[in-house]
């Protein structure tokens, strides 16, 4: 809980005073690494196809690469690749990429869900979108997209003219292989993708026996809207920003904004004026407490019922910061505020008047998270209701790549605003908030904490930017017209998401617009930890533990 | 006057002499119910042939029925709106009508015109009947409760015992609806719905036998008549001796277990929106959904009235009739239903039959046999 890193380094190969040591890494993996190239601020191995289990088990076991960050997958003109961003929860400014190439007439490559179990969507959505095939993957089957789909839609020889036309016929009959045979005690239930409590258009297969919940298979993809195909085509400077906003569309648009922002500029080599990063650091924090104000109220709601006085509440306080928040940057959701090397502009004026409002709400706001402890934290059902269920242990949160809330409710101290700096954060004084139990009660618990940590933030940014002088505030760098970052240039960039690590892999093609453009979702990853968190709880709890899970399911279907 | 004075009063209505109590008691309609009260008006006097009685008692009916009907359009349609909206920091319907009343009339029209959508392979006869069971069980229980004005159909000796198997008739119709339905929400709903009402019933019916010890009588007029009885003065003031005062215990026991009987938080496990999307409810629209909602709501007036005739002295009140003491008393426990409902976490199914099962069934019967002790060492 503070913001020194913690300093438990065993001798894990590679790890030095300097930072990672490339060579001793090179060395450990021997002949089985083909070639080195320099990516941004990391070094990418390049494998063969049928090695990639050796490699990451090697990794992850001597290297302490315990964090497989996302899986990218893309076409070249001549190849198939697959880029395994590795990093490590302990100390996330360690990162290596391990790049799989595979041939065109035979896009075969090992799978790595048997060292990383997060690399089982991360490759089916590989496979899915590009069409890359993962040998020995246990599920090897589209994910975003319906069974149905002819082709893969990133792959470079897809038609993107031609309709594709499912019929309600075509679609397979999620009953038609049910689990329930005549003997068997269980039943096949659908979950969404109409149902109250999906938060949003998720579809879970469930297999209950009796009330307890005996298999959960998480179907997502209903609000897949080609995000990264969209971002591809958008030039870096002015097109893309607006994306990210709809992403995690529940007001934490800012906060995705910067991912993209952070990528891009660093990826562009753009500086951005302190006066804009302490603007950027709270905007980003006011929308982490619209977004945990959200999470909070709609758990209360599959928690309590649809009259319960919680919900309304967190609107109520949401209400303002959406409030203080349209004052700034013109909106309420969809901001569009961050730009490449700043922000859109400065604070409105009057500026006092401006501060006095968020001044106001950070005064109210102790009061009214008193009032959540006592309609949530310190009652008895809740607690009964809450603590025990759902609980997901350090490890298996590791295993799944969860981040954010989920991930530091389970007792991994993990938090990107700290542990890889951007903004204004290192400048400022606040906590990290953890907790060990890892059940639906402390990831609750740890996003209201979270609210707290937030408005301390907000807090020093104000004052810090009441003081600012007058002739310094510079809210954007210079930022040339056209943006064409070096052809072949590879990053993959992550901050601190209201659900956690949101992460943007760019490969630039020497033009002004990305060639690959992939996004790494942490509600995506977390939603991924589901049947570890329900099956063998009752249903009410799966429900519960959907909701701490705090998935929107614009950023897990992108 | 004090407990043991009121031990005596139920010794005296064992002994027969509750009949002289009853007509004192005049919040409980002299004793007269309302069919006999009719004829005495028209002249006929307490016996006319029957075919007049059953007349005088099909307009009883109706009154009442109208009435419970009203309270529910109004409690359930713009009541329950306003109400969470005080709980939840919001305005609730205010633009059709003063105060948004008008909203009662919209909102009938809109849901009767709604189609009734009769889902295939639902198991017809069940299906269609089962919307039915829930607001008449609810409606048959009132029959025998003194509502106070003289507005009491009937008054059979075994009054306690009737309304409790009219109001459990109702999981029936839950179980009904449930299965019918052919959906596996609804299934789930109406399961649940039967094992809650198992487990809660019988603290239920337990602890209003406590009251049932003090009266010494089933009848509920009586009931209500020991109740007139003062417990205490204070400065002026007289306390009756309602039996929530008398046996607070009890009183907290029913209210708990009254709160599962009719499905609300924390015990709204049946219909659990969020979980089960309706529960039982999924499948239906139109009139039907129109049934199964009022018989909600009359279920929880029901609760509300049941409360009110063993606890809560019935319709006695100062200044104003009885009738309205009645409804003020049922309408404060559907405000309490309200106010849990916006308050209140919803415990899981199997917390739920724990609680029943291993809490309230051993803490009702504790609180029997005490009573029982109690009045058998004092008496």
């Amino acid at each position: 809980m503070s913001l020194e890193r913690p300093t438990d380094r065993t001798d894990t190969v590679g790890v030095t005073e300097e930072g990672l040591d490339y060579d001793a890494l090179a060395d450990l993996l021997g002949d089985r690494v083909v070639s080195r190239e320099q990516h941004h601020h990391t070094e990418a191995f390049t494998i063969r196809p049928d090695e990639v289990q050796d490699v990451l088990f090697a990794l992850r076991d001597q290297a302490g690469f315990d964090h497989c960050s996302n899986v990218t997958a893309q076409e070249y003109e001549n190849r198939f690749e697959t880029i395994y961003h590795l990093k490590k929860y302990a100390d996330p400014t360690q990162e290596l990429s391990v790049v799989v190439p595979t041939s065109k007439d035979n896009p075969v490559s090992e799978s790595a869900e048997p060292v990383y179990r997060t690399a089982d969507w991360h490759e089916r959505e590989a496979y899915d979108l590009v069409g890359i095939q993962y040998e020995g993957h246990p599920d090897m089957r589209r994910i975003l997209l319906p069974e149905t789909w002819k082709g893969h839609p990133m792959g470079l020889d897809y038609n993107q003219e031609k309709p594709q036309i499912v019929t309600l016929e075509a679609h397979a009959n999620p009953l038609e292989d049910d689990e329930h045979d005549a003997g068997a005690d269980t039943m096949y239930l659908n979950i969404g993708p109409h149902h109250p409590a999906t938060h949003g258009v998720l579809h879970i297969e469930t297999v209950l026996d009796g009330e307890q919940v005996a298999h959960v298979e998480p179907d997502i993809g209903y609000l897949h809207r080609c995000e990264e195909q969209m971002a591809q085509q958008g030039t870096y400077r002015h097109e893309i920003m607006p994306y990210p906003d709809r992403w995690d569309y529940v007001s934490a648009g800012i906060l995705n904004e910067w991912a993209y922002a952070r990528t891009a500029e660093e990826l562009t080599d753009l500086d951005v004026p302190d006066y804009a990063q302490v603007i950027r650091t709270m905007s980003a924090e006011l929308c982490r407490i619209a977004a945990h104000m959200l999470a909070v109220g709609t758990f209360a709601l599959d928690v309590y019922g649809e009259f319960t006085a919680t919900f309304m509440y967190a609107f109520r306080d949401r209400e303002v910061v959406e409030n203080i928040l349209e004052d700034l940057t013109g909106q309420r959701l969809m901001f569009n505020y961050l730009r490449l090397g700043g922000v859109a502009w400065d604070l409105p004026e009057p500026r006092e008047a401006f501060f006095e409002k968020i001044r106001d709400f950070l005064d109210g706001l102790p009061h009214k998270l008193d009032e959540y402890h006592d309609l949530l934290t310190s009652n008895e059902i809740f607690q009964l209701r809450c603590a025990n269920t759902g609980v997901l242990d350090a490890e298996t949160a590791k295993q799944y790549g969860a981040t954010g809330p989920v991930a530091r409710a389970s007792g991994v101290d993990y938090d990107i605003r700290r542990d890889d700096p951007y903004g204004y954060y290192p400048e400022l004084d606040w906590d990290v908030v953890t907790a060990e139990e890892g059940d639906n009660y402390a990831r609750v618990l740890c996003r209201l904490q979270e609210v707290e940590e937030s408005a301390r933030i907000i807090d020093q940014c104000v004052d810090l930017l009441e003081d600012w002088p007058e002739d310094d505030r510079e809210i954007q760098s210079n930022v040339p017209r056209t943006l064409r970052p070096d052809d072949d240039a590879e990053i993959y960039r992550a901050v601190e998401g209201a659900k956690g690590e949101l992460g943007i892999y760019i490969r630039s093609d020497g033009t002004d617009k990305p060639a690959r453009f992939k996004i790494r979702s942490p509600a995506f990853s977390n939603l991924q930890t589901l049947p570890e968190l329900a099956v063998g709880e009752y249903v009410p709890d799966l429900i519960a533990s959907l909701a701490s899970l705090d998935i929107v399911l614009g950023e897990v279907d992108r | 006057m004090s407990v043991s004075e009121i031990v005596f009063q139920a010794g005296n209505a064992t002994n027969g002499s509750g009949a002289a109590n009853a007509t004192n008691a005049s919040a409980a309609g002299g004793g007269q119910t309302f069919p006999e009260i009719l004829s005495g008006l028209l002249g006929l006097g307490p016996n006319p042939d029957p075919g007049l009685q059953f007349l005088f008692a099909v307009v009883g009916a109706t009154l009442i029925a109208v009435l419970f009907l009203t309270i529910a359009a109004v409690g359930g349609i713009w009541g329950k709106r306003k109400i969470t909206a005080a709980f939840t920091d919001r305005i609730a319907v205010n633009r059709v009508g003063p105060f948004g009343l008008l909203i009662i009339v919209a909102d009938a029209v809109r849901l009767l015109s709604k189609e009734v959508i009769i889902p295939d392979s639902v198991d017809r006869p069940a299906f269609d009947i089962a919307p039915m069971v829930l607001p008449f069980s609810a409606l048959l229980g009132f029959a025998v409760i003194p509502l106070g004005s003289g507005l009491q159909l009937a008054d059979p000796e075994t009054g306690f015992v009737f309304v409790f198997a009219a109001s459990s008739l109702a999981s029936l119709g839950l179980l009904m609806s449930g299965y019918s339905s052919n959906n596996k929400y609804s299934f789930l709903g109406g399961l649940r719905a039967l094992a809650q009402n198992l487990a809660y019933e019988i603290p239920l019916v337990v602890t209003g036998a406590s009251v049932v010890l003090f009266t010494g009588t089933l009848k509920l007029s009586e009931v209500v008549a020991v109740q007139s009885q003062p417990l205490l003065t204070l400065g002026g003031l007289t306390i009756p001796s309602w039996f929530a005062f008398v046996n607070p215990f009890a009183f907290v026991l029913f209210l708990i277990a009254n709160l599962a009987e009719v499905g609300r938080n924390p015990f709204d496990t049946p219909e659990a929106p969020g979980e089960l999307v309706a529960g039982y409810m999924t499948e239906y629209s139109g009139a039907y959904f129109v049934l199964l909602y009022l018989g909600e709501f009359l279920h929880i007036f029901l609760g509300g009235a049941i409360i009110a005739t063993l606890f809560l002295g019935g319709p006695a009140g100062p200044v104003l009739p009885g009738l309205v003491w009645m409804v003020i008393k049922i309408l404060a426990v559907y405000l309490f239903t309200q106010w849990m409902r916006s308050a209140m976490p919803r415990v899981r199914i199997d917390q739920m039959i724990e609680i029943g099962w291993k809490g309230l069934l051993v803490m009702s019967f504790a609180n029997l046999v005490l009573t029982a002790i109690l009045v058998g060492v004092i008496a």
